[in-house]
């Protein structure tokens, strides 16, 4: 008896005394002293090498604030972030894309960075079309961490080997006529197939919608399409399937936008549709011999493209540590040293004259992207615009429901107008 | 002074059980996003679920098919394996050890990471195949496979309804078979005479454990499918459409209100296994 009662009081001591620390951790709000951040991001282990080098830069020069970092690939880290910012552990600088920052901002997640702004936070050196992309109804709540655009990114010696050309200089460009051509030849080929199925990311849809004279959503945040579009597109799409000239329903059901999964990467193509603020891990990955071609229109004066902030950064609003966090955020957009350190791992620097100064003297994987979008230059358009609330759960349906189909379990109509119509139930609500 | 003993057990189940179950409940009829304030809307989420959910019906019927396949499959294994270790042989404490073994690493992630690996294309499964010539490519990239992989890391963890099985035929009484075996009874004919009927207040046992147990599984489909379900959908069994509806959705109003369907199909279906049991279990001493 007296064993079992001092074991339960010990127990209980043990509780009391984990509460009280645990209190005790909570009222760490004190303006003096060391602070530590927590900041994460998605992304290929390119970006986390340089990203990371940039932080301890950072800390190196601002020895009272203490950064922690995580990274892990897109879906992981939606899945991690809802959660944390549900339990009231937000992180303190966060990354975002266009179909997470409105929904994230409008949840009151995101600190209104306008109050900074000309201050601790210059923003003076970034155009006004990506600063466009971090507002939200009117708000400054996110800056964009580069600009990027479009890609297909090739192996050449793939297109070689099947007698094919792509247009990757400067200037060229090509029809989907042509570009089916080609994915077809190296499909036939036998090696590989010439591109990883691009039909399941609502992104490059959103692409051809503007050659086409349409846009995904209007500019009143209503669906700008209609299942007579998306039908169109996907038929486009598969048309090339069973000639090889995309990939299997096996390797495209388990695209995620990261590296790992890619056609390219685990050589089962010979391109992948991307965003160019991936190349620098492809370059690190694949190999130097990578290069890259706008992607296919039929409309000369409508190539599709834009100059995009996919990625930006935010601070929480819940953030104990708010200026720590900004001052951490203008370092990595407006700090030359930054800029060199992180190159073009989010697409090409914002800040322009960062910018100037990096693909001046780029190298390697960030060559790539410079080069890339000095080449496409005349066919970047302006930013597209913030995607509405809902959109991340459309942009979720839209590669679910294109699962579907690559599987033949429902047919390219029926799936077009399930999507449209989840679209619209998600826009609504 | 004995509620002072039982404060720790009544602190725990209060706080991490009977309140975050009335929290939610409360939530099933509510509109709530996680960030803001719940908003009372009735049985709308329930009416929705019913009337206006594809995938709801969807996640239910994957989970049927997941439930009906893993969970016989499952206890078939344990006591086929259990009636191998209960015989006097060396070395069976360490078979034991063994089998009993994955039902630890159980639910792990690492267990689940490894089994997508090796069921993926060009993966250890997916290689042995090939080398027999069945070329099916990796089974967690088809949809009419990748369900099977589930059931295959369920029914690998059989430890603990083997464990309770080999105590089960611990009990057969040995005269019974000697008898038996008098009489003529080859071994077949004993096993369904003596040690089946004998044994059914464990199958029982088994059988609701192992029942509510599959309804519950997550981590596996979660894993091996990235959280998303895929490929088409063929893996999204309910628990993970439900987490999905709650945390990548922000809909945890509605998640709440799968959770509780959830809650009342498995106690229906546990009582009606229940009720069966009258018909088919046997309990030594009864008179029949």
């Amino acid at each position: 008896m007296g064993r079992v009662a001092r074991r339960a009081t010990s127990g209980v001591l043990v509780a009391v005394s984990m509460g009280v620390a645990a209190l005790a951790g909570c009222g760490g709000d004190s303006a003096d002293g060391p602070v530590t951040l927590r900041f994460v991001w998605w992304g290929n282990e390119e970006r986390a090498k340089v990203t990371r080098a940039a932080v301890d830069e950072f800390q190196r020069r601002n020895p009272d604030v203490k950064v922690e970092t995580e990274y892990s690939g897109y879906d992981p880290y939606f899945q991690k972030l809802s959660t944390q910012v549900a339990g009231g552990a937000s992180p303190d600088l966060l990354q975002l894309d266009r179909p997470t920052l409105g929904e994230y901002a409008r949840r009151n997640v995101l600190a209104d960075l306008d109050q900074y702004a000309g201050k601790s936070l210059r923003l003076d050196r970034i155009s006004p079309n990506l600063l466009a992309g971090g507002k939200v109804d009117g708000k400054q709540y996110a800056v964009a961490a580069g600009q990027t655009t479009q890609a297909l990114v090739l192996d050449p010696a793939l297109f070689q080997a099947a007698g094919v050309n792509a247009p990757t200089e400067p200037g060229q460009s090509w029809t989907w006529t042509e570009f089916a051509d080609a994915m077809n030849k190296i499909g036939a080929a036998g090696a590989v197939a010439g591109t990883t199925d691009f039909g399941w990311a609502i992104d490059w849809f959103e692409v051809w919608l503007r050659q086409h004279g349409k846009q995904l959503y209007t500019a009143d945040g209503k669906l700008g399409f209609d299942a007579a579009d998306l039908e169109r597109y996907w038929t486009m799409v598969g048309k090339l399937r069973p000639t090889k000239g995309v990939t299997a329903p096996e390797v495209t059901t388990k695209q995620d936008g990261g590296l790992q999964n890619s056609g390219l990467i685990t050589k089962q193509a010979a391109s992948d549709v991307g965003y160019d603020s991936a190349l620098t891990g492809y370059f690190a990955t694949y190999g130097q011999s990578l290069k890259t071609a706008p992607l296919p229109s039929d409309n000369a004066a409508e190539p599709g493209m834009a100059a995009l902030p996919p990625v930006s950064f935010a601070v929480g609003q819940r953030s104990k540590h708010k200026d720590a966090a900004v001052k951490l955020l203008d370092f990595l957009l407006n700090d030359p040293e930054a800029g060199k350190i992180l190159g073009a791992a989010r697409g090409v620097p914002p800040n322009e004259d960062i910018r100037a100064q990096v693909c001046g003297a780029a190298t390697g994987g960030n060559k790539l992207v410079c080069d890339h979008q000095a080449a496409q230059k005349d066919k970047m358009g302006p930013a597209f615009g913030a995607w509405p609330t809902g959109s991340s759960a459309i942009k979720r349906d839209f590669q679910r429901t294109y699962d579907d189909v690559i599987f033949d379990r429902v047919s390219v109509g029926d799936a077009a107008r399930r999507v449209v119509q989840d679209a619209q139930q998600s826009l609504g609500s | 002074m004995a509620y002072l003993f039982l404060s720790p057990w009544i602190l725990g189940a209060t706080l991490l059980t009977i309140g975050p179950m009335v929290a939610s409940l409360y939530l099933s009829f509510t509109d709530y996003d996680l960030f803001s304030a719940p908003t009372w809307v009735g049985f709308d989420n329930y009416a929705t679920l019913f009337t206006g959910d594809e995938r709801f019906w969807h996640a239910a019927g994957v989970t049927a098919r997941y439930v009906l396949i893993s969970v016989p499959l499952k206890l078939g294994v344990a006591l086929a394996v259990a009636m191998l270790l209960n015989r006097p042989r060396k070395g069976v404490g360490l078979y034991r050890s063994a089998f009993y073994a994955p039902s630890l690493l159980g639910a792990s992630v690492s267990v689940a990471l490894v089994w997508r690996a090796m069921f993926s294309t060009d993966g250890t499964v997916d290689r042995v195949l090939a080398a027999v010539g069945l070329d099916v490519g990796g089974w967690v990239d088809r949809p009419e496979l990748a369900l099977l992989t589930l059931v295959a890391l369920a029914v690998w963890q059989f430890g603990a309804p083997m464990v309770i099985f080999l105590a089960g035929l611990k009990q057969v009484p040995r005269e019974l078979h000697e008898a038996a075996a008098i009489d003529g009874a080859g071994p077949v004919r004993r096993f369904a005479g003596v040690t089946l009927p004998l044994l059914t207040p464990v199958i029982l046992f088994n059988l609701v454990l192992e029942t509510i147990h599959a309804f519950q599984a997550f981590t596996g489909a979660f894993v091996v499918s990235s959280g998303r379900g895929g490929p088409s959908d063929s893996t999204l069994l309910y628990t993970l459409y439900l987490y999905q509806r709650g945390f990548t959705d922000f809909r945890m109003g509605y998640a709440s209100a799968m959770a509780w369907v959830l809650l009342v199909v498995v106690a229906v279906l546990t009582a009606l296994v229940f009720r069966s049991a009258r018909r088919w279990v046997f309990y030594a001493g009864e008179d029949r």
